[in-house]
């Protein structure tokens, strides 16, 4: 039978500690008595009823009276020494706020589903056997007899020439499958979205535009819709506006179902085309994988060669838009955990010695009849009051961090839109808090465990060793030590690969470039030799411009993303070079980016009296080729032409993608030959690339308003721009780590400053007794050194395991050199042993005779 | 005086768990069942304090200095050692008087202004 007095003493543990000490006994005997008096069973079950719902009330009113007591106290007491609670609530702050800010991005990237209908089930099939290019019906067929596919879209993504009948714009443009909008559950903000049967032949002239376009081309006019625009000269209908919040699959301005149907918009060049998915219910994505698999084998065995071709897989859509920068996310994640956890181990400390300092107050009101709980109840509120100050302030910095890393990192998640701070966030912030004010509350009380209100108090005159919080304290210096070198580690790491890449050398001079790009696709320069004619005049009158010293135009220009056809390229004598880039550029080119020429010449501009048309390598294809320097006079077989070129010379290797990547070879052809519908032009300017935009973009419009003339930005930009990664990642690791050394100093400087006061009377025992000052402090220094060396091995060995994990971040991290753990343990022993030695200044102060009277 | 007045008033208006047990208390010592029991009579069971709406009452006229906890105990065989006695103070007293005044012009006002005539 269950002993119910026992489970009403049970229900007495909700009341806080001070009331139930008081109250505990007469509450207990009050029940009994009401026990006693209750007849029946329905008086019992009134008696608990009441028992209940009186605990119910009172309880929670006690707690928050007493609670109010303990922190009316807390806060007396951190009143009477306000400089180490300022300095722990902003340490506090910051850890909390740093952790919080770089979780919110963390969650926003990796824990929250994208606003898509259902989105766990969206999958993207890398490499499927069905894309558009297999035509509508095929598609079709394969789609709706999928074992695993409820249904599929396919898409490919380009650059188009937009004229709705103000200035053209150039704009990106999704050519999709009709079902796209409907797969993805996403609604038309205004208008309508595609139905079934659009993307057929003859009923696929029709558009839907996004949000951003529809706002900044047509002044967010409702009208629009019905109304007719041209991409690249085709005549689409507006049906509808796509919501702010969509924008997949990413900076898209211009939806267009004529995925079947490329004749509608006219193509040049290579596509590449995407599908994505969402499962049948009931099938998971490993499983899906296997059938997508299979579905390969099946329709395309070739897909398995075991040479380079692309393997095919089904990934999560989720897993897919956040894969590039998962590892980053995570690593920065990590090295802000490292930040949090230096912060907590130093407010331990910060705590810790508080306690100690109050080992007598604490004894005596054990004496005078505290319960232990009491105490414990006591050190708890103070800790989580100070914990909670820091975590409120830490949300200021949890904002600006969010803010920052939002602004800088997740360029991708433009498909996704979401609030940084949301309540995922609050919670994880007020966890965070509670852990920690949790973990404060622990540490105290297991000191109490240990405060004999009877030998404290006789001992009460007596300096106390304290031995339990030195060698606790000395830990937990020791493990900052170890953080901080790891951060300092990690910093120093990433710091010399920064540099490395700023130092790199490009192949060319971003410095004094002014690049802007002109497309001819759907206007009437398309055709004929209208194309050379356009851009002869384009190259005139940049040179024109006063201050411009060269213009040259290219294909794809270094450092913008361009996406790169790579193809194979024959020697007409000796081996072939593979994975070379045709690039196309115009005279001058060369000498406008500062590329050096290595040997040869450039093109001139007059193709006429050569027999042979020539052709400009750059060092790496000629290395490959294994002609060297010698390639020159050699012809090659243009895989576009199948006729000789004359190789004209050797230009130095450009970094297209930007200093974190390797040139790979490159072959340049006169564009005059054959102009693309595209070029980016080069100016090289005198001075301040800044402040020829504007006039250089206004000559080239000038010429003709109906060529959209965009990107016109200066080279140095461009480079910034593809150094924005590394120089966020690097700096924020900078900063964390800069973080993490000031609180490993605050918390070495304490230690000894505290040992010092701690053993005042020993030492003015030593004095007395003719101990130099030097001696004390070395003594003093000796103690202070052993948790700092302890701690800087525990760092390097931390730094060597986990240190592999940096080279996630960007290329060029290299962890191997024992230098980048011998400098920052240096750097760090440096200044713990100088931090330690200033603390010792102290002893100075050190009267003997008042040190050894204060004690009795 | 006029700051323990002062005082007093700032105590008042009391809640009515509060104002019957100082009324209690003022006939002699109680302890806190007691206290209970009595209240329950007098108000034909309409106020019955659970054990932590008690005590905690108690906890707070003890911070006030309205009530002490009383040393003398009864013969021991009739006690039990976890029983509380309380004594109200000469502030509790003051305290009650002031109350039950404050009642009265209460009453009085509403009597004129509702016209209840006076009891016969």
């Amino acid at each position: 039978m269950i002993d119910v007095t026992k489970l009403y003493r049970k229900l007495l543990r909700l009341y806080p500690a001070s009331f139930r000490q008081e109250y505990e006994g007469a509450m207990d005997r009050h029940f009994r008595d009401e026990q006693r008096d209750a007849q029946g069973w329905k008086e019992n079950v009134g008696l608990w009823t009441h028992a209940l719902s009186d605990v119910a009330i009172s309880a929670p009113r006690e707690l928050v009276r007493e609670f109010g007591q303990d922190l009316r106290f807390a806060l007396r007491v951190y009143w009477r020494r306000p400089l180490s609670a300022v300095i722990a609530i902003g340490t506090l702050a910051f850890a909390i706020g740093a952790s919080t800010g770089v979780f919110s991005v963390t969650s926003a990237l990796l824990l929250r589903t994208l606003p898509f209908g259902d989105a766990s089930r969206l999958v993207e099939l890398r490499f499927s056997p069905f894309s558009a290019g297999n035509g509508h019906a095929n598609f079709a067929e394969w789609r709706n007899h999928s074992s695993y596919l409820e249904n599929a879209a396919t898409f490919s993504t380009s650059e188009m020439n937009l004229n709705s009948g103000r200035d053209a714009l150039r704009v990106r443009v999704t050519e999709t499958s009709a079902n796209l909008f409907s797969l993805l559950d996403v609604q038309a903000q205004l208008g309508r979205t595609f139905v079934p049967e659009e993307d057929r032949t003859g009923k696929n002239h029709v558009i839907v535009i996004s949000h951003r376009l529809w706002q900044q081309a047509y002044g967010g006019n409702p009208s629009l819709i019905g109304s007719v625009a041209h991409l690249d000269g085709a005549a689409l209908t507006i049906i509808g506006v796509a919501p702010s919040r969509f924008d997949y699959p990413g900076n898209v301005d211009v939806w267009a179902p004529t995925v079947f149907d490329f004749e509608v918009i006219p193509k040049h060049g290579a596509f590449i085309w995407q599908t994505i998915g969402r499962l049948r219910s009931g099938i998971s994505i490993s499983q899906a994988r296997q059938e997508f698999k299979a579905d390969v084998a099946h329709v395309n065995p070739k897909s398995f060669r075991p040479d380079n071709s692309p393997i095919p897989e089904l990934i999560g859509l989720r897993d897919q838009l956040s894969s590039q920068i998962r590892a980053s996310v995570l690593i920065l994640s990590s090295v802000v955990l490292l930040v949090l956890l230096t912060a907590l181990a130093n407010v331990a400390q910060l705590l810790l010695s508080r306690t100690a300092e109050r080992h007598r107050e604490l004894a005596l009101r054990s004496a005078l009849g505290a319960s232990r709980s009491r105490l414990i109840q006591q050190l708890t509120v103070e800790a989580a009051a100070l914990t909670m100050s820091g975590a409120a302030l830490g949300m200021i910095v949890a904002l600006l961090v969010a803010r920052v890393a939002g602004a800088v990192m997740p360029a991708q998640l433009a498909t996704q839109d979401y609030t940084l701070l949301d309540w995922h966030v609050l919670c994880f912030a007020i966890a965070l808090a509670l852990i920690t004010g949790f973990a404060f509350g622990i540490m105290p009380t297991w000191l109490i465990g240990r405060i004999q209100p009877s030998t404290q108090v006789a001992r009460m005159h007596f300096g106390t060793s304290e031995p339990v919080t030195s060698s606790l304290r000395a830990v937990l210096v020791g493990l900052q030590v170890a953080f901080t070198l790891t951060l300092l580690v990690s910093s120093f790491t990433i710091g010399s690969a920064f540099l490395r890449l700023v130092h790199t050398d490009l192949g060319f001079q971003p410095a004094n470039a002014v690049t802007l790009k002109v497309s001819l696709e759907g206007t009437r320069y398309q055709v004929g030799s209208a194309k050379w004619q356009y851009y002869s005049a384009v190259e005139e009158r940049l040179r024109s411009i006063p201050g411009v010293k060269a213009v040259g135009a290219v294909n794809y220009l270094p450092l913008s993303n361009s996406v790169l056809m790579a193809g194979t390229i024959q020697m007409e004598s000796g081996p072939k070079v593979s994975g070379v880039v045709l690039n196309g550029s115009m005279p001058g080119y060369f000498r406008a980016m500062g590329s050096e020429l290595i040997a040869g010449r450039d093109f001139g501009f007059d193709l006429s009296n050569s027999p042979e048309p020539p052709v400009i390598v750059n060092e790496a294809f000629a290395r490959e080729s294994g002609f060297g320097p010698n390639i020159v006079g050699r012809r090659i077989i243009a895989p576009w032409t199948s006729r000789p070129y004359l190789v004209a010379g050797i230009v130095s290797t450009a970094r297209m993608a930007g200093p974190e990547y390797e040139g790979g070879p490159q072959a340049y052809w006169p564009v005059k030959e054959e102009p693309p519908s595209a070029l980016t032009f080069v100016a090289s300017v005198s001075g301040d690339p800044r402040h020829y935009l504007t006039q250089c973009r206004d000559a080239v419009v000038g010429l003709d308003r109906s060529v959209p003339v965009y990107e016109v930005k200066t080279l140095d930009q461009s480079l910034s721009e593809t150094m924005e990664r590394p120089r966020f990642y690097t700096t924020s690791v900078l900063f964390l780590a800069a973080l993490a050394l000031l609180i490993a100093v605050a918390g070495v400087y304490s230690t000894s400053a505290r040992a010092i006061t701690q053993r005042e009377h020993e030492l003015g025992v030593r004095i007395a007794l003719g101990a130099s000052m030097q001696q004390i402090r070395t003594l003093i220094l000796r103690q202070g050194t052993i948790p700092v060396a302890f701690g800087i091995l525990a760092g390097i060995a931390g730094a060597a395991g986990c240190g592999h994990f940096l080279q996630h971040l960007f290329v060029g991290i290299n962890v191997s050199g024992v230098m980048s753990f011998i400098v920052p343990s240096l750097f760090l022993l440096l200044i713990a042993v100088g931090t330690a030695w200033s603390a010792t200044t102290r002893v100075l102060t050190i009267d003997p005779i008042e040190a050894i009277r204060a004690e009795h | 005086m006029a700051s323990i007045i002062k005082g007093v008033d700032a105590l008042l208006p009391l809640s009515l768990p509060l104002f019957h047990m100082l009324l209690s208390l003022t006939e002699g010592e109680r302890h806190g069942y007691a206290l209970k029991r009595e209240i329950l009579q007098r108000t034909d069971k309409r106020i019955n304090l659970g054990s932590g709406a008690l005590y905690g009452a108690i906890n707070k006229m003890l911070e006030q200095g309205l009530i002490v906890e009383s040393d003398e105990r009864p013969d021991p065989h009739l006690d039990d050692e976890r029983r509380r006695y309380y004594r109200i103070t000469p502030l509790g007293r003051r305290v009650v008087h002031a109350e039950a005044a404050r009642l009265r012009a209460l009453l009085q006002l509403a009597e004129v202004r509702l016209g209840i005539p006076d009891p016969v």
